[in-house]
């Protein structure tokens, strides 16, 4: 699949890469610029949440508490990425006891496949664009009320 | 050391919800929030720390063994090292299985957050695979395999069992998470003569997989995986609606399940 290149932007919720035990490890003979693209857009319904490791983390328990209460959803997916996979468990852990054992958890685990963006540095260097691609790990964990 | 955010992170007390099997020991009282949800703990007998303000630090809950005085403190993780404490050991209570009803001749792969991902796999793949001069029988290889880690090793683990689902293909997977009680012992650098035992919840993750068929309606089930499983197992094959976003901003619209994912209401 093609994917359009989106000019200047930062990683947003990237965290450690994988060693996929595939990929050998490739020394750059010239000097590039690494751009992290943003993983995959993932369709969001209201009651999804992804956490990231850039807000603050009881700003993210607390939407997730409100989704819960408030919004009568019986059940919220929260989703991780990377480092925020810790953070994830987390606040799926954390809801859980909140609710004195009343909620359950379900973790499904995935991979996501992320692609950098490889410039070369010199703009005289007869070097091309190159785009590399790595694995990162994710959870998905479903937060729910049981059906009695 | 402790870096921050990506501290191990600790348990994050609320409301009253101290519950037996998060197996925590608290050998002191601990003030629970003023309305805040940090956790107040008593500062350690020879270091005064001032009450600063609540870090951005997630959650450290420590309980510590020493004699509590009425003084607040936030959580002191930050400040062992800096006050020259040592981490001289650290163990891990054991926990439960969380897997109920798991043969004995299961392969546990402890994961921790030093270990090196093709040490274990090598191990592993050649236990699942079933080499012949490792199994003495010449079974052709164990069923079942456990991932277990705790703290920072959990992404470690989850990428463990990814890579073997990813060579050994067709596995099933179950998912649990629970929070894990770890002790540590600190010591003074300097003084040599004050210690420290500090309790910490940690969330840990263990995954079983399974080449043989698991129960799928127990929770955190993942079957094997087929393109698109995923998203269609969240939705629980809902039929496909609209999406929220318009179409033009999505660049992998071709995708067949990116359309079916996105419903109005999520699955009850």
């Amino acid at each position: 699949m093609t994917e359009i290149r989106n000019p200047g932007m930062s990683s947003a919720t990237l965290g450690q890469s994988s060693d996929s035990g595939h990929c050998a490890v490739d020394i750059d003979p010239v000097e590039y610029t690494l751009r992290k693209r943003l993983p995959r857009k993932l369709p969001k319904r209201r009651n999804d949440v992804y956490v990231n490791m850039k807000t603050d983390f009881r700003a993210q328990l607390a939407r997730c508490q409100k989704l819960l209460d408030g919004g009568g959803h019986r059940e919220i997916c929260v989703h991780g990425l990377g480092l925020a996979i810790n953070r994830a468990i987390n606040i799926a852990l954390q809801l859980q006891a909140s609710s004195q054992g009343a909620l359950q958890l379900a973790a499904n685990t995935s991979t996501v496949e992320l692609v950098d963006d490889l410039e070369p540095e010199d703009p005289d260097e007869a070097a091309e664009p190159m785009t590399r691609t790595r694995n990162n790990s994710a959870i998905h964990i479903k937060v729910f009320y049981p059906d009695p | 050391m402790f870096t921050g955010e990506n501290v191990v992170s600790g348990h994050f007390l609320t409301g009253g919800a101290f519950k037996p099997h998060q197996g925590l020991e608290v050998n002191t009282s601990i003030q629970m929030e003023n309305g805040q949800r940090f956790g107040n703990f008593p500062p350690f007998q020879d270091q005064i720390y001032n009450n600063a303000s609540v870090p951005q630090l997630e959650n450290n809950v420590i309980t510590t063994t020493f004699k509590p005085t009425p003084v607040v403190v936030p959580p002191a993780a930050l400040k062992l090292g800096k006050e020259g404490f040592k981490k001289v050991c650290r163990t891990e209570e054991h926990s439960p299985c969380p897997f109920p009803g798991l043969p004995t001749g299961v392969l546990e792969m402890r994961v921790k957050e030093g270990s090196k991902i093709r040490n274990l796999m090598g191990f592993a793949m050649a236990r699942m695979q079933g080499e012949k001069g490792f199994c003495g029988a010449g079974e052709g290889g164990l069923r079942q395999v456990v991932f277990t880690g705790s703290g920072r090793a959990v992404t470690k683990t989850i990428t463990c069992a990814e890579i073997m689902k990813r060579k050994v293909g067709s596995l099933h997977q179950l998912t649990k998470l629970q929070y894990k009680v770890v002790k540590e012992v600190w010591e003074n650098t300097e003084g040599g003569t004050s210690e420290m035992t500090v309790h910490r919840t940690v969330p840990s993750i263990s995954i079983l997989l399974s080449k043989d068929p698991l129960d799928p309606q127990e929770a955190g089930y993942q079957p094997p995986e087929t393109l698109g499983a995923l998203w269609e197992n969240k939705d629980g094959g809902t039929t496909p609606s609209t999406f929220k976003r318009p179409p033009e901003t999505l660049p992998f619209d071709s995708l067949p399940y990116c359309k079916r994912a996105c419903s109005g209401e999520g699955v009850s």
